[in-house]
């Protein structure tokens, strides 16, 4: 809908609640995140009450060695799973999009459930996943089998495959496949007709699909805990630790400096979409 | 350079000099051969048994509705489709399930389908590079080719900032730049407004003449088909009706389906009777140039604009046929005013040149019409 | 230059005509199933198979130590889904989850129509405004309600100062269900916007023509043909509301424990493994049974 003030468009009071409503919602969706940030650099120890500021928290937080290690935990996690789901979430759209072949409508159904499938399930189907090979595995061979950071990629990317694939998927539906018979008719062979003309672009979609993945992976709480050992902990786990115990200035500053890094992971991508223009 | 004057002539495609004007054979090739080509889509018989050869160097075009198989043919020529029965050449090469890049063919599509994330010189040079050619052989032919369709100066633009002509004309060039043996047009002016299609119509009959290379041009529009087309095939419901030159289209339709899709027509149901004339459903008996045999049921076609309007009481010139009739409707257009005349149960359209001095008639007026005996075309029943 | 051109395949036999269409699909469609093969060995193997493992031990029985045995195959874990502690957890998730959806589509509705509504060059910005929170990790946007509501937080203040008292909201069914809006609301609000975009101004300028009020224009036009909208923004919604675990576990109580933090509970400290199986094959089963719904009235995308 476009064009402010047409005669479609509500007037007067109705148009006012519209306002006010669509205010009041940023107010809700913005004022937690603020708040948050702000006591972040409260010196009280006390959260709700203000004294000063200070960046002690932030100081505890960078000397905390088990933080540390929960961030680099994750980010290994989110950078292994991230890579491997955008790769085969990019394979199953293109075999989805672009062929037909037998069994196609079961391997899109088994595609979607991974969604839809609520994450304690999946928690829970992985857990018991693991432990089934572990006891195998300690039949077969001896090897003795250990959760940590191997399971937890592992399973981060189970789940993403199907995010990636559904973004890769829409933006190859919005494609005109006549662009790839265009390249066939001027000689182009599969590969390079892949290279040059499909893969530039669908690069976007497979962008978006990696960023959701690396959210999607920097947030999974439940799976985590399922599927990580002592000593493998990613940082929200360890986090959503800390929280179930209370709140401290120690969980507000951690919590702040991972808003951040999310919020300019989004503003990164949108930018980099902006620049690259309508491709 | 060689001139190919048999099918079996192999000549190196890839080693024309750039875009110029080619010899043309005096016993044509053919150039591209559909020998019993049919493809089904699930159940429906989207092209249905077409035997068709192609001349090469001629401009041919095939012509027909919306969903009557044309797009499909042209896309089993290029390779994007492969027949379910039948067989394809191409200068006596048969094609079997060679992919499109493997075929010396190059297709300027409907929607243009260049290239969104390149520009207008990377687009043209596309095919040459996939061939691997030397890179100042592909600058150079890239600015011939932008030349020819006179887009020079426009090499660093993207296909969104170029108009829609511009864009058609991006297309045809990085079509051409390859010098295919066969060039495959789809509808290339059809998201073109009405005066641009025109202007371009003439430009790219006048290409095709200058390059001499056989182009395969599909369309719906019969005017557009005129207009360019050595050869015409009209298609309907996935079968080849009728191939010939314009003229022989409009003037000889041996379909009642060509002759309506064609021009404008009265397409009138009769019988010849035992003694070879030709009686109208309404009882009239008219003469018509070609015989048929007695008691076949038929459709005479009369071409609007070779009707002619005279007063009851009128004289027409001798040999004429003629009916009586009353003017039931008038429509005027300008350079002309079209008449619905009511003769028995049957309403003729007749064409009358709005021209100084040419008698007109009111609406309820009785008059005849009269046409000469070659006027009228016999077709068989569809 | 003499560079020709040689033809991948040989020119069929003559004879061999009519296969040529068959055997271009035949390779295409081994193309296709040799791409899609990794993908799908991976979800067959860490997903399909997982899967399977559940449905299997939700039949076994709990061991006296918590060990899982496999070998005597029961129902009974089912059979408890009915025992009136477990009724009132899977109802109590089923209302949240209605709740959170009803307050999300009330509130996201003329919030979606407002940004739709727009000047394109406003809509974009508003949207992206939109994305950013959600797009925020979910634990510390559910932790910022547990400062914010906790007893000295920044609410309890405010309603002290407003000479009302302190409020005690934290652990409450208002915070989960607050928890639960503020979490999955732009799940609500994007589907909408998309319905609500595309519809043609033209029609409700079409209906104002034939002599419909502002009012009744909406109802008749905008509404019925934003629906798809609602469905689907009321199942994406529903569904992670239903399954919810962090947001009960952080602004939730003992009195507000949902379907997730029980099936959790099974796992981790009651170490019922069968029955905490059933309960997920349950929910599961559930879930996906709202989403065929959902594809049923014509929804497209999740």
């Amino acid at each position: 809908m476009t064009g402010t003030g047409s005669t479609v468009q509500p007037r007067g009071l109705a148009r006012r609640l519209l306002a006010a409503n669509a205010w009041l919602v940023y107010g809700f969706f913005y004022a937690p995140i603020l708040v948050l940030i702000a006591l972040s650099f409260n010196e009280n120890r006390l959260v709700g009450v203000w004294r000063g500021f200070t960046l002690d928290w932030y100081a505890q937080m960078a000397a905390n060695t088990a933080v540390l290690r929960a961030v680099r935990s994750s980010l290994i996690v989110a950078a292994a799973s991230t890579v491997v789901a955008t790769v085969l979430g990019t394979a199953a759209a293109l075999s989805l999009e672009r062929f037909r072949f037998r069994g196609r409508r079961a391997f899109d159904a088994l595609l979607y459930l991974p969604v839809i499938v609520p994450d304690v399930t999946m928690a829970v189907m992985l857990l018991l996943f693991f432990v089934r090979v572990a006891d195998a595995m300690f039949v077969v061979s001896g090897a003795q089998v250990r959760l940590g950071l191997t399971t937890i990629t592992l399973s981060h990317v189970a789940f993403n495959i199907s995010f990636v694939a559904i973004v890769v998927r829409a933006r190859l539906a919005g494609m005109d496949p006549t662009l790839e018979e265009a390249a066939a008719d001027l000689y182009a062979g599969r590969w390079q007709t892949f290279r040059r003309v499909t893969l530039p672009q669908m690069t976007p979609g497979v962008l978006g699909g990696a960023l959701l993945a690396l959210t999607l992976s920097l947030d999974d709480v439940v799976i985590t805990s399922f599927v990580s050992g002592p000593g493998s902990t990613t940082l929200p786990v360890y986090v959503f630790g800390l929280v179930r115990r209370g709140v401290t200035p120690l969980i507000n500053a951690v919590s702040t400096a991972m808003l951040v890094a999310s919020m300019a992971l989004v503003l990164a991508s949108v930018l980099l979409q902006r620049r690259r223009g309508p491709a | 350079m060689a001139v190919c004057v048999s099918s079996t002539c192999d000549r190196d495609w890839n080693d024309q000099p750039a875009l110029r004007k080619q010899i043309r054979p005096a016993m044509s090739a053919t150039a591209v051969d559909l020998s019993d080509v049919s493809k089904r889509f699930d159940d429906v018989n989207a092209v249905d048994h077409v035997d068709l050869a192609i001349r090469d160097g001629e401009f041919f075009s095939l012509l027909g509705p919306s969903g009557c198989g044309k797009t499909t043919t042209l896309r089993m020529i290029a390779g994007l489709e492969f027949p379910t029965e039948g067989r394809i050449s191409i200068f006596g090469d048969e094609m079997g399930l060679r992919p499109p890049n493997m075929r010396p063919v190059n297709t300027v599509f409907q929607s243009y389908a260049l290239f969104p994330h390149m520009t207008v010189s990377d687009n043209v040079a596309f095919g040459l590079q996939m061939r691997r050619l030397d890179r100042r052989e592909i600058r150079r032919r890239v600015g011939d080719a932008l030349e020819l369709v006179q887009l020079t100066g426009r090499e660093r633009r993207r296909p969104n900032q170029l108009s829609g002509g511009q864009q058609q004309r991006v297309a045809l060039a990085r079509a051409l730049v390859n010098e295919p043996k066969v060039l495959l047009l789809d509808e290339p002016l059809g998201a073109l407004d009405l005066k641009l299609r025109q202007a371009m119509q003439l430009e790219l009959k006048d290409l095709q003449t200058r390059v001499g290379i056989t182009f395969v041009y599909v369309t719906h529009d019969q005017e557009e088909a005129l207009t360019m087309s050595d050869r015409i095939g009209v298609m309907d419901a996935g079968r080849l009706l009728q191939v010939g030159v314009p003229e022989e289209i409009y003037e000889r339709p041996t379909s009642p389906m060509v002759a309506e899709f064609i021009g404008d027509t009265n397409l009138l149901p009769a019988t010849v009777k035992a003694d070879g004339q030709i009686e109208l459903v309404g009882g009239q008996i008219v003469g018509a140039d070609i015989t048929a045999s007695p008691g076949a049921e038929i459709m005479v076609t009369l071409r609007p604009e070779r009707l002619h309007i005279v007063d009851a009481d009128g004289s027409f010139p001798d040999g004429h046929n003629a009916i009586d009739g009353t003017v039931a409707r008038r429509v005027y257009l300008g350079n002309a005013v079209t008449y619905g005349i009511l003769a028995g149960n049957v309403t003729l359209r007749v064409r009358v040149r709005n021209a100084p001095g040419q008698r007109q008639f009111d609406v309820g007026r009785r008059v005849q019409v009269h046409w000469a005996g070659d006027a009228a075309v016999l077709v068989e029943r569809g | 230059m003499t560079r020709t051109l040689v033809p991948e395949d040989q020119p069929a036999p003559p004879e061999a005509s009519q296969e040529l269409e068959r055997r271009a699909a035949d390779a295409r469609s081994r193309r296709g199933l040799w791409i899609a093969s990794a993908p799908a060995a991976y979800l067959v193997l860490l997903f399909a198979l997982p899967l399977l493992i559940v449905f299997v031990y939700s039949f076994a029985t709990r061991g006296t130590t918590g060990q899982t045995i496999l070998a005597d195959w029961n129902i009974t874990a089912y059979a408890r889904l009915f025992n009136p502690l477990v009724r009132e957890i899977v109802l109590r998730s089923v209302g949240y989850a209605a709740v959170t959806t009803v307050i999300s589509l009330v509130v996201s509705y003329p919030f979606a129509y407002y940004i739709a509504t727009r000047p394109a060059r406003m809509r974009n910005v508003l949207l992206v405004l939109v994305m950013i929170p959600f797009w925020s990790n979910f634990l510390v946007r559910t932790y910022a309600w547990r400062v914010l509501l906790s007893s000295s937080g920044p609410v309890s203040q405010l309603t002290q100062l407003l000479g009302m008292g302190q409020t005690r909201l934290l652990f409450t069914t208002t915070a989960v269900v607050l928890g639960l809006v503020y979490g999955y609301m732009p799940f609500m609000i994007l589907p909408l916007y998309a319905a609500i975009e595309r519809i043609d101004l033209g029609l409700v300028e079409a209906a104002r023509d034939l002599y419909a009020s502002g009012a009744r224009a909406f109802w008749r036009v905008t509404w019925p043909l934003s629906r798809p909208g609602v469905v689907a923004g009321s199942i994406l919604v529903f569904i992670p509301s239903l399954g919810a675990y962090v947001t009960p576990e952080i602004l939730g109580g003992s009195k507000t424990t949902m379907l997730g933090s029980y099936i959790v509970r099974q796992f981790l400290s009651a170490r019922d493994w069968p029955f905490g199986s059933a309960l997920s094959f349950v929910v599961t089963a559930l879930m996906l049974i709202a989403t065929l719904v959902y594809f049923r009235t014509g929804g497209r995308t999740l």
